[in-house]
């Protein structure tokens, strides 16, 4: 059997800050194989951006991978020199960024962007280079892609920008593509563009993708499996259809409760009050206990490992019990 | 808007000057050089717009044969310092590390000195004269440049299309000239107009010390000094040059500030 194109195992990064040593990863593991769709979600300082970070080698100089193993195609890269993880790495993934302005350079013309790794990485000739660049500009649909060759990236507007940046990972014909929020900037037309045409990618040509994002509804649209990621480490894993419709971590059970439903008129959203902890000091309990609803004394003494469920893996003490969670938790509210 | 009209009028004065000063011979009919001393020290006329000098020598030709010296050296002064100082600054923060720590070092150390102190002692060891002149403002010129390059790079590393650029697998000198480079180097070109006075002022200061160019070349520098001991009657032997000075730098300051408006957004 093949090796998993991504493995990471056991995965620690930490981050140097003014006040002290942040465990911003604190152990996480998982298999990417090809043409797997992967959400990955939790609120902001989860962790999910400084994971995809430090699979792609693009950490801050403030943060470091301080255990755990990255094998890609099976090959260790803490064992590569940093010359050939980076032809590893860009043989095998791309990603494109929240914010497609800041991805793309502001003075190259987005043609030339384009073309730049046919051209200079796989040793194509100009001319093909900017064929194979005006074939990617249609494959993401960008119409009208000669004349639009010579534009620079200011002169776009938002949705198309992100086009263009989708258009250069593509150009070095990736496996996996690393997504990180990139419809988050994008207003909602833009951004149902944007997840067609990487559901259209993924489904013409088997396209992988990892998708970061805190908006569940786009995991939903566009991933087979979801990655919870709370404090630093991953609270529950699964298929998308488990996990949305039997979460059983609380963590999960409150998210979905707060997203809006649009069949039913609320006054008010629910919100999960709190916020996560502090990850420069030691945990010794469940991180998210503070904050659960069905938190017991257990929870505020050791801290639970991710375990096999039923259907998932969920990192709570309490998950045995999630079928009673709606029920209890409706009472809950009433009496509130 | 406002910001091009300072860097025309800037441009304008700056290249003003140097038609005069390429043309000069056809303004002046006068050797800079030509000693008359039968007319030494007349005042402003309309033979000698600003005069002679104790020598005879018509002052208005020496202030436009002293435009050559001044702003060729000023400007081969910079371009140097300015290429040395990029590189080493694009390398340093680049690479990070040992190659970092040992260029910051070597930055410091020069640091450490007084410009003006280093300068002069490098015009003592390699003898007076243009080229040792330029030598020294290199040696010495470099590591501005170098820091502000050092500190752009540092900042625009961790910017997402550097980051793009990097997973793409592209090689580093492709990243580094053609990613990198153009989006670093426009403090340094700003700094540079500004740094062109500074080497300007440096000539002009090494020739009123004794250590510019050699006479009998005019320079304003040593028209400057030459000119100090007729302070008192003949004030403007020494005043005319050092306002050529006080104009040359206010031409780069405006193009300096009219590209700052420019160049960064």
């Amino acid at each position: 059997m093949n090796p998993p194109l991504i493995s990471v195992q056991n995965l620690t990064v930490e981050i140097k800050t003014g006040r002290g040593l942040l465990k911003a990863i604190r152990g996480v593991s998982f298999d990417v194989n090809p043409g797997d769709a992967i959400g990955i979600v939790g609120e902001s300082g989860s962790g999910k951006s400084i994971t995809l970070k430090a699979i792609l080698d693009l950490l801050p100089t403030n943060a470091r991978v301080t255990g755990g193993k990255i094998f890609i195609n099976g090959q260790d890269v803490s064992a590569l020199k940093p010359k050939a993880r980076r032809a590893l790495l860009s043989e095998n993934c791309a990603m494109i960024f929240q914010d497609a302005i800041a991805a793309l350079n502001p003075v190259i013309k987005i043609g030339d962007q384009i073309a730049e790794v046919p051209r200079y990485r796989l040793g194509k000739s100009e001319e093909e280079s900017k064929n194979i660049a005006l074939t990617l500009m249609a494959k993401v649909g960008i119409t009208d892609g000669e004349s639009r060759y010579d534009l620079y990236p200011h002169q776009l507007s938002g949705g198309l920008r992100q086009r263009v940046a989708i258009a250069i990972a593509l150009s070095g014909d990736p496996k996996i593509l690393f997504c990180d929020e990139p419809t988050t900037a994008l207003d909602v037309t833009i951004q149902a563009q944007v997840l067609r045409l990487l559901k259209e990618l993924r489904e013409n040509s088997g396209l992988g993708i990892v998708f970061v994002t805190h908006d569940l509804a786009v995991v939903n649209e566009l991933c087979d499996d979801i990655k919870v990621m709370y404090a630093g480490k991953l609270v529950e894993t699964g298929t998308v259809e488990n996990v949305f419709t039997r979460p059983t971590h609380p963590y999960t059970f409150s998210l979905l409760k707060a997203a809006p439903d649009p069949d039913k008129a609320v006054h008010r959203l629910f919100t999960i009050s709190g916020e996560a902890p502090n990850l420069t000091q030691p945990v010794t309990a469940c991180p998210f206990a503070p904050r659960c609803f069905a938190a017991s004394d257990q929870c505020q003494s050791s801290e639970p490992e991710l375990l096999p469920m039923a259907q998932s893996m969920s990192a709570c003490f309490h998950s045995e019990n999630h079928v009673n969670w709606a029920s209890e938790d409706s009472q809950k509210s009433v009496a509130r | 808007m406002k910001s091009s009209k300072t860097l025309y009028v800037g441009a304008g004065m700056l290249g003003l000057l140097a038609l005069v000063a390429i043309f000069a011979p056809l303004i002046s009919h006068y050797d800079p050089t030509e000693q008359d001393l039968m007319n030494t020290l007349l005042g402003p006329s309309i033979h000698h717009w600003v005069g002679t000098d104790p020598l005879g020598r018509d002052v208005f030709t020496r202030l436009i044969y002293g435009a050559r010296v001044d702003l060729a050296i000023g400007l081969s002064a910079v371009i140097l310092p300015y290429i040395i100082g990029v590189c080493l600054g694009l390398l340093s923060a680049w690479k990070g590390g040992k190659t970092d720590s040992f260029i910051m070092r070597i930055v410091d150390t020069f640091l450490a000195f007084p410009f003006y102190v280093l300068a002069i002692a490098l015009v003592f060891i390699f003898g007076p004269g243009i080229k040792s002149i330029i030598v020294a403002i290199t040696l010495g010129g470099w590591v501005a440049y170098c820091r502000i390059v050092r500190s752009n790079v540092l900042v625009a590393k961790e910017q997402d299309y550097i980051h793009a650029a990097r997973l793409t697998g592209l090689p580093d000198r492709r990243i580094l000239f053609r990613h990198m480079l153009p989006n670093v180097i426009s403090q340094s070109i700003v700094f540079a107009m500004s740094d062109i006075v500074l080497s300007i002022l440096a000539i002009v200061s090494l020739g009123y010390l004794g250590l510019g160019v050699p006479v009998p070349t005019a320079e304003w520098g040593s028209m400057i000094q030459e000119g100090q001991p007729y302070i008192t009657q003949q004030w403007w032997l020494a005043t005319v040059p050092g306002l050529m000075v006080v104009y040359v730098g206010l031409s780069l300051s405006l193009i300096g500030d009219g590209l700052v408006a420019r160049l960064e957004r």
